[in-house]
C-alpha cells in the first residue's frame, strides 16, 4: 500500500542551464536541413524508460503523472522530446535515483570524449 | 486543440525507416544528458547496457506500418479479419509474423499481450485514449504521437469526443454512435476503420497506404489519395499583411 | 512473479457475464488506483470479458494475490457527463471485478 511520491516541483540548476539554451531538436534539425522527426537518442530514451518501468526503480505510472505535472508546471515551455527527457531526469534526481553532481560531472566527461576528433 | 505541425504529426512513410539524413552537426546538452544519465543508471544497477539495448532496438522495430498491413488484410480476407476480431494477438502473429511478446517473452512493462482490435462500422466510431497515462499499442502502432499524449487530448476526449475530433477535421454526423475506448488497464487497443468507398479491387499494397495511423487511433477516416496524416491549420488565404511586419 | 506475467491459475469463476448491468463501486481514494474518478457510482454493461490478472497491490484493502477477472464496461456518455447532447453515444474502459457490483 504504498502513496506514490509527490512531484517535487524545484527547479533544479543543472536542468535548467540546459533547458535556457534552447538547443531542441524542433529548432535545430531545420536549421541542418535534417528531415528526421525525431532526435538520434530518442529510441535511446524510450528503452531507459522501459528498463526503469521492469526493474521497478520507476513504474510507468509514476513515470507520466510526474511527466503530466512537470511538463505543464515546469517545463511547459519545452518540446516533446527534451520536455520528456527533462522530466525523467527531474524525476529520477527527486527520488534520489542519481544525484545532481554526479550527473554534471558525468556530462562533462562524456562530452569530452565525444569531442575528441 | 491548436496541435500545429509537430514532427509526428507527418507520417509520410508510415513509420519506414527515415532515409539517412544528415544528422545535426553539433552535440547538444540533450544528447549529452541522456547517455549521462543512462550511464549513471547501469552503474546504480537499475537496469543492464544488455536490456537497454534491447529495449531500444525493439523501439526502433516498431512503427504504424504493421497495423497498416493488419487492417489491408483484414479488409481482403474475411476469414484473417475474423481472427483479429476475436483474437489480435494470435492475428498479429499469423497474419504479420509480429509477436506481441517481444522482447521480453512477456512483452513490455507498458503495452502487455492483450491486443482487442475495435471494429467499426457504419453506424459506429471509436476512438482511442488513456486518460491516465497514454498507453498505447506500440507494438503494431510504433510510438505514440506527442498529441496522444498531452493532458489536453486525455482530459477532453472523454468528455468531448466530437469536439475534439472535429479540431482534426473529423465530424462524425449525430446519429453515428462514437465509443470512446479509455484503455487504463492491460488491453491495447487499435480501430480497424471502415473499409472506404471508391476502393473496390484494391491490393494490399494499395490499401495499406490509405491506412494512416491517425485512423487506427480513430480522429482520421481513411480514403483514396490520403496517404499521410495532416492536421488542419486552416491558414489564411489572405493573411494579414501591416505596415508594422514589414518594417521589422 | 513479474507484472508482464499473467498467473495460469484461473482463480474464481468470473461474478459478470456480457450484458450484465453493473454498477462501479465508490471506494475511498486512499491509495493509487486505474479505476477513473468519472465512473465512479456510475452504472454500465458489460462488453467484454478481457483476462484474468492479479488485483494491483496498490489497489486492495486486502492484498492477497488473488487472481481476478478483467472486464470491459461500456456506459452511456449521458451517465457519464452532464449535459452531454448526443444520445448515442458511449465510453468504454477496462474494470476488475473487485471494482464492479450487480447494478
Amino acid at each position: 500500500m504504498s502513496a506514490t511520491p509527490d512531484v517535487d516541483y524545484s527547479r533544479i540548476t543543472l536542468l535548467e542551464t540546459i533547458r535556457r539554451q534552447g538547443k531542441e531538436w524542433d529548432t535545430l534539425a531545420p536549421r541542418y536541413g535534417v528531415t528526421n522527426p525525431n532526435p538520434p537518442w530518442k529510441t535511446s530514451l524510450v528503452g531507459m524508460c522501459d528498463c526503469l518501468a521492469t526493474g521497478g526503480s520507476l513504474p510507468a505510472l509514476d513515470r507520466r503523472k510526474a511527466e503530466d505535472e512537470l511538463g505543464n508546471a515546469v517545463y511547459s515551455e519545452v518540446p516533446a522530446p527534451e520536455r520528456e527527457l527533462l522530466a525523467l531526469v527531474h524525476t529520477m534526481l527527486s527520488r534520489g535515483l542519481v544525484t545532481e553532481g554526479e550527473l554534471a560531472a558525468r556530462m562533462r566527461t562524456v562530452r569530452s570524449r565525444l569531442e575528441v576528433v | 486543440m491548436s496541435t500545429g505541425h509537430t514532427h509526428d504529426d507527418h507520417d509520410h512513410d508510415h513509420g519506414h525507416e527515415h532515409p539517412a539524413a544528415p544528422m545535426v552537426d553539433e552535440i547538444t546538452d540533450y544528447e549529452i544528458l541522456e547517455i549521462a544519465v543512462r550511464e549513471l543508471a547501469i552503474e546504480h544497477g537499475l537496469f543492464t547496457a544488455e536490456d537497454h539495448r534491447r529495449f531500444t532496438e525493439w523501439a526502433e522495430s516498431v512503427g504504424p506500418i504493421n497495423g497498416s498491413r493488419l487492417v489491408a488484410k483484414a479488409w481482403t480476407d474475411p476469414a484473417f479479419k475474423a481472427l483479429v476480431l476475436e483474437d489480435g494477438v494470435k492475428a498479429c502473429k499469423e497474419g504479420l509474423g509480429l509477436d506481441w511478446a517481444e522482447p521480453t517473452g512477456f512483452g513490455t512493462p507498458s503495452d502487455y499481450t492483450n491486443f482487442v482490435v475495435l471494429e467499426n462500422t457504419p453506424t459506429l466510431h471509436h476512438i482511442i485514449v488513456c486518460t491516465l497515462c497514454s498507453c498505447y499499442p506500440r507494438p503494431i502502432l510504433g510510438m505514440s504521437p506527442e498529441w496522444y499524449r498531452t493532458t489536453n487530448y486525455r482530459r477532453r476526449l472523454v468528455r468531448w469526443p466530437r469536439e475534439v475530433l472535429a479540431e482534426f477535421g473529423l465530424i462524425v454526423p449525430p446519429e453515428v454512435e462514437i465509443r470512446v475506448e479509455d484503455s487504463n488497464q492491460k488491453c491495447r487497443f487499435m480501430v480497424l476503420p471502415v473499409r472506404p468507398e471508391g476502393t473496390e479491387n484494391w491490393t494490399e499494397e494499395q490499401l495499406t497506404a490509405i491506412v494512416t495511423r491517425d485512423c487506427m487511433i480513430g480522429v482520421a477516416l481513411p480514403r483514396p489519395g490520403r496517404t499521410a496524416d495532416v492536421h488542419p491549420i486552416h491558414k489564411a488565404r489572405r493573411p494579414v499583411e501591416s505596415s508594422q511586419r514589414a518594417a521589422e | 512473479m513479474t507484472a508482464n506475467e499473467i498467473p495460469k491459475a484461473s482463480g474464481a469463476a468470473p461474478r459478470f457475464k456480457v450484458g450484465d448491468r453493473v454498477r462501479v463501486r465508490q471506494m475511498p481514494n486512499m491509495f493509487y488506483t486505474r479505476t477513473q474518478s468519472y465512473v465512479r457510482g456510475v452504472i454500465g454493461t458489460i462488453a467484454a470479458r478481457t483476462y484474468k490478472d492479479l488485483i494491483p497491490e496498490e489497489d486492495a484493502f486486502n492484498y492477497d494475490g488473488k487472481v481476478e477477472q478483467y472486464y470491459i464496461v461500456r456506459f452511456r456518455q449521458k451517465d457519464l457527463w452532464e449535459e452531454y447532447p448526443f444520445d448515442n453515444d458511449t465510453l468504454q474502459t477496462e474494470s476488475p471485478e473487485h471494482w464492479l457490483e450487480p447494478a
